[in-house]
Formats: structure tokens, C-alpha cells, sequence
């Protein structure tokens, strides 16, 4: 028997004479309450089975989770009517805690909105860091000079410097990088560095160092021992220090003067070290190495790679360095090839320094002439 | 008067009178910075010189050509050019590659059926209907 007259023979006996098909008839029975109840506008009500299933499944009057389990719309929340207030207090006040320090307002200080801009410091939001106004950690200072070094003259004079530096410091048993603090020295300060002289028979850089005189000593010591970055603890050495202070401000009053706007010229216009022997002074130990490569660094504008700060030896190779002896560039083959005495005898051989196109080929045979003419002619080429 | 006969000039046959080489030009591509030009550097440096002095016939030309690997090229007495491509080669193998370009003829490779070939004609002369065995019908 097909499928239709099964179906009609059990839904509706005793009367065949009337065929419905199984559609028709699907959608003209009466729909159960049962199915309707599971739709999403009808499961909103309370008592609706789903949540009474959920209380049956949780075994309490208040299941956990949302009562709506498909979620508010946001239209609903936008233009819906406000529900009433549930009791959820403890959540509001602890909200409304966390929000009041974000105001940005002290405690105790009230907000007065302001209706006109005098004496306002901006006008507009505080949201972003530019519309800010600058502060001292947004101005940007280099570490190296604007201008690099290449004379020999004010290399060495660089060298010279901060090799004495680091001995001063390492004399002083001072932290050795801290001279990099201290970019440019006063010109007393940087003439008695002039004067000094290093004697590189000594392995130990605290110990390299020959001052002009005693004076020189002193006073360099001082002013290197509060580079260091502390002051003299003992109370005994207070005298001293007050003894030092003045003999300086008497021999060199320049530094009592305030200071001028104009920059000073680069090591005050000396072009020479007096003492070159610092260049022969080894870095052999880690630490000087470190210290003197990054001073020199600072003083000279010359970056030094790894690789190269691993070769340098001594204080020379530095300078070499930089004058581009320890790594010559490589020269380009057709240098090479023209300085070649056995090609420039030869007359089937060309070299060309420079890359030859389709338009050094027609200029040779001659024919870029013609093409030019011809674009002339054309109106193309002016 | 007796009869002259025609006079004919020796047919220039290649490799038997006035041997032509060929390749006629010879141009050397490198670059200074890529790592795949290091042989080709090597061999302008060490070994052209001596191989533009044994041909002097072969125009050579040397030019870089930055940012690329190196080439070698061969110009041809009939028009057409060869390029070889010899990057990250030995000297010792561009060695072989410039010999295989001035061996060169310049012509397009061709594939050889026949153990023997030859340009003379062949000693039984051409077929003809009326010569030979004549065969009456």
C-alpha cells in the first residue's frame, strides 16, 4: 500500500472519499501548547516549562544562569522599558567605588566645571599624551654628538680624554661608565685632563696616570669623585674638600662666571692632544674596555659593533677604527681591473665601471642620434 | 684558340683555409656585493687576463651588473647570443663555461641522428631516371 493511503486509512478512517495530503494535514492540526512553550517569545514567562525544568534540573526555586538563556537584544536594552531594579545593591556600591578614584580628582577636592578659558592651563580633553604639554622626559638628548670625528687631531684628543677619565675613575675606584654623565667638561676641568699625562707602562690604568702637579691631582680627584656619584662621607675630609674648592675658584674664575648661551667650540679649540702616548694603552680587561669604547663613543659619534669592540686591543685600534684602516672598505673589481697593467696592454678587453644598458649601446653604435632625431621629428622628445 | 675553361675560385671552407672563429664578443656580467658573483670575481681577476691574451679575435667586455648573478654572454658572427648563467661556480668552472662559449658556432643545438655528417656530396652523385639501368617498359 503506498504511503498517502496508509496515512489515510489511520488518520482518518471511515472516510476515504476525502484526500489531504500529509502537509495539508500537518498544518491544519491543532498545534499542542507543549511545542509552543519551547519558542523564544513565549519562554520569557516565569512559569513557562523550560523554567520549570531548569528548576526541576537544579532542584531549587532559584537555578543558576540567565532566565533567558538566548539574552536580552540590544534593542530591548536600548529603547526597552527599564525593569524593575532586582536586589543586586552590594554590586552597585562596590561599582561606584572603583569609579570614584578615576575621576582623577583628589579626595576632598570638588569638581567645578569651568564656563570660560582664563586661567585654564589647555582647552579640550585630557585623553591623549600629545595634546598634553611637553615635559622633561619627552625632550629627546643624544648621546652622541651631532658631528662625528675624523681629523687624527680631535681623535686623539678624545682618546686622550676619555683614557684619562677612565683612569681617574678607575684610581678612584669609581664606577666607570658614570663619565659619561658628564658630557663636556668646564675648560679648567678639560685643560688640566689636556695636561695630564698617561704612562701606558702600566697594566693598571688607576695607576697610568702623571698629573701636571700636585693641585691638578687634587683637583681632578675631586671632581671626578663626585662624578662617581657620591659625595665624601667623612667629616674629617670636609676641610679638605672646602681647601680644594677654594684653590680652584681661585685659579679659575671662569667657572664662577655664569654660563654662556653660545656652545663652546668642540674640546675648546684645542686641535691636538699634548701627550699621545694613551694610544698605546691596552684594553685588555673587560670592564676598561667597556668603559673607554663607550666614552670614546660619546666623545668621537663613532658606533662600535660587537664584532669590532672583540678585536680592538688597545686604545690605537679604536682610532683605527674609526679612520677606516683596521676595515678598509672593499674597492669595487673595476677599480681593480683598471689599475691591471696586464688588461690596460690588451686592446679586446673593455671594463666598465658602471652598469651598460640598451641606451650606452646605441650611443656607441651610433644610432642614438638617429632615435633622438627621430623623436624630435615626431614632436616626441623636445 | 683553345678552349679556357672556367676558372673557379676555392670555395672558403671553414677550418680549411681562413678559419673565422665564431664567437666574435664576449661579456662578462658580476656584482661586487652578492656572494654568487665570488668565482666570477676570482676568474676576472686572475684568469681573464691570460685568456683575452690567447684570443685576441673575441671582444671582451666587462661591466657590473648590481644586485644580479653573474652572467657570461657570447655574440655570434650570425647574430645570435648565448648566455650562461654562472653564479656561485668555481673560477675553474667558468673556465669551462667561457671555453664552451667561444667553441660555440651560434647556432641553435641540434640533435645529431646520424653517426657522420658531412658537407661534400656523396661520391654516387644524384639518382636520375635517365642514367643506369634503363628498364624498358
Amino acid at each position: 500500500m503506498r504511503p498517502s493511503l496508509r496515512l489515510l486509512n489511520l488518520e482518518v478512517p471511515g472516510s476515504r472519499a476525502l484526500y489531504v495530503c500529509s502537509i495539508c494535514r500537518q498544518e491544519a492540526r491543532p498545534r499542542p501548547i507543549v511545542a509552543r512553550q519551547f519558542l523564544r517569545h513565549a519562554s520569557s514567562n516565569a512559569d513557562s516549562l523550560s523554567e520549570r525544568v531548569r528548576r526541576k534540573l537544579w532542584g531549587t526555586d532559584n537555578p543558576p544562569g540567565l532566565k533567558d538563556p538566548y539574552g536580552e537584544s540590544l534593542l530591548e536594552k536600548r529603547f526597552g522599558k527599564p525593569k524593575p531594579q532586582e536586589p543586586e545593591e552590594p554590586q552597585v556600591e562596590e561599582t561606584n567605588e572603583l569609579a570614584e578614584p578615576s575621576d582623577g580628582l583628589e579626595p576632598g577636592v570638588s569638581y567645578e566645571p569651568a564656563t570660560t578659558w582664563h586661567g585654564l592651563e589647555r582647552v579640550g580633553h585630557l585623553g591623549r599624551w600629545k595634546d598634553a604639554p611637553p615635559s622633561e622626559a619627552d625632550t629627546y638628548g643624544s648621546f652622541a654628538p651631532k658631528h662625528k670625528l675624523y681629523k687624527k687631531g680631535p681623535l686623539s684628543l678624545a682618546a686622550h680624554q676619555a683614557a684619562v677619565e677612565i683612569s681617574l675613575m678607575q684610581a678612584l675606584n669609581r664606577p666607570l661608565t658614570h663619565v659619561c654623565k658628564v658630557v663636556e667638561h668646564d675648560k679648567p676641568i678639560f685643560k688640566l685632563i689636556w695636561k695630564t699625562k698617561v704612562l701606558p707602562t702600566s697594566p693598571n690604568w688607576g695607576e697610568s696616570l702623571k698629573f701636571h702637579n700636585e693641585n691638578a691631582k687634587k683637583v681632578l680627584f675631586y671632581v671626578f669623585e663626585q662624578i662617581g656619584g657620591t659625595q665624601p662621607e667623612a667629616a674629617e675630609q670636609e676641610q679638605a674638600v672646602e681647601d680644594i674648592e677654594v684653590e680652584e675658584f681661585e685659579n679659575f674664575e671662569i667657572v664662577e662666571d655664569p654660563s654662556p648661551p653660545a656652545p663652546n667650540p668642540r674640546f675648546f679649540g684645542y686641535t691636538e692632544p699634548r701627550f699621545k702616548s694613551a694610544t698605546s694603552l691596552p684594553l685588555t680587561d673587560p670592564a676598561i674596555k667597556f668603559a673607554f669604547l663607550k666614552r670614546f663613543s660619546q666623545l668621537s659619534g663613532h658606533y662600535f659593533p660587537d664584532n669590532i669592540v672583540s678585536q680592538i686591543t688597545n686604545v690605537k685600534h679604536a682610532m683605527q677604527y674609526i679612520q677606516g684602516q683596521l676595515h678598509p672598505k672593499p674597492t669595487k673589481l673595476a677599480e681593480q681591473l683598471e689599475n691591471d697593467k696586464q688588461l690596460q696592454t690588451l686592446s679586446n678587453v673593455k671594463v666598465f665601471s658602471k652598469r651598460q644598458t640598451t641606451l650606452h649601446r646605441d650611443d656607441e653604435k651610433g644610432r642614438r642620434k638617429l632615435i633622438e632625431s627621430e623623436l624630435r621629428a615626431r614632436g616626441l622628445l623636445e | 684558340m683553345p678552349v679556357q675553361g672556367i676558372r673557379s675560385v676555392t670555395a672558403a671552407r671553414n677550418g680549411v683555409g681562413a678559419f673565422i672563429l665564431q664567437c666574435k664578443r664576449l661579456e662578462f656580467h658580476y656584482c661586487d656585493w652578492a656572494g654568487s658573483s665570488r668565482g666570477m670575481l676570482s676568474y676576472l681577476k686572475h684568469q681573464l687576463p691570460a685568456f683575452a691574451k690567447a684570443n685576441p679575435q673575441i671582444e671582451i667586455r666587462v661591466s657590473p651588473r648590481p644586485h644580479k648573478h653573474p652572467v657570461v654572454k657570447g655574440h655570434y658572427v650570425n647574430g645570435r647570443e648565448k648566455a650562461i648563467c654562472v653564479r656561485n661556480l668555481e673560477p675553474e668552472q667558468i673556465v669551462k663555461k667561457v671555453h664552451l662559449l667561444k667553441e660555440a658556432s651560434g647556432e641553435k643545438l641540434k640533435r645529431t641522428k646520424k653517426p657522420v655528417t658531412s658537407l661534400n656530396e656523396s661520391v654516387r652523385g644524384i639518382w636520375s631516371p635517365y642514367h643506369g639501368g634503363l628498364k624498358s617498359v
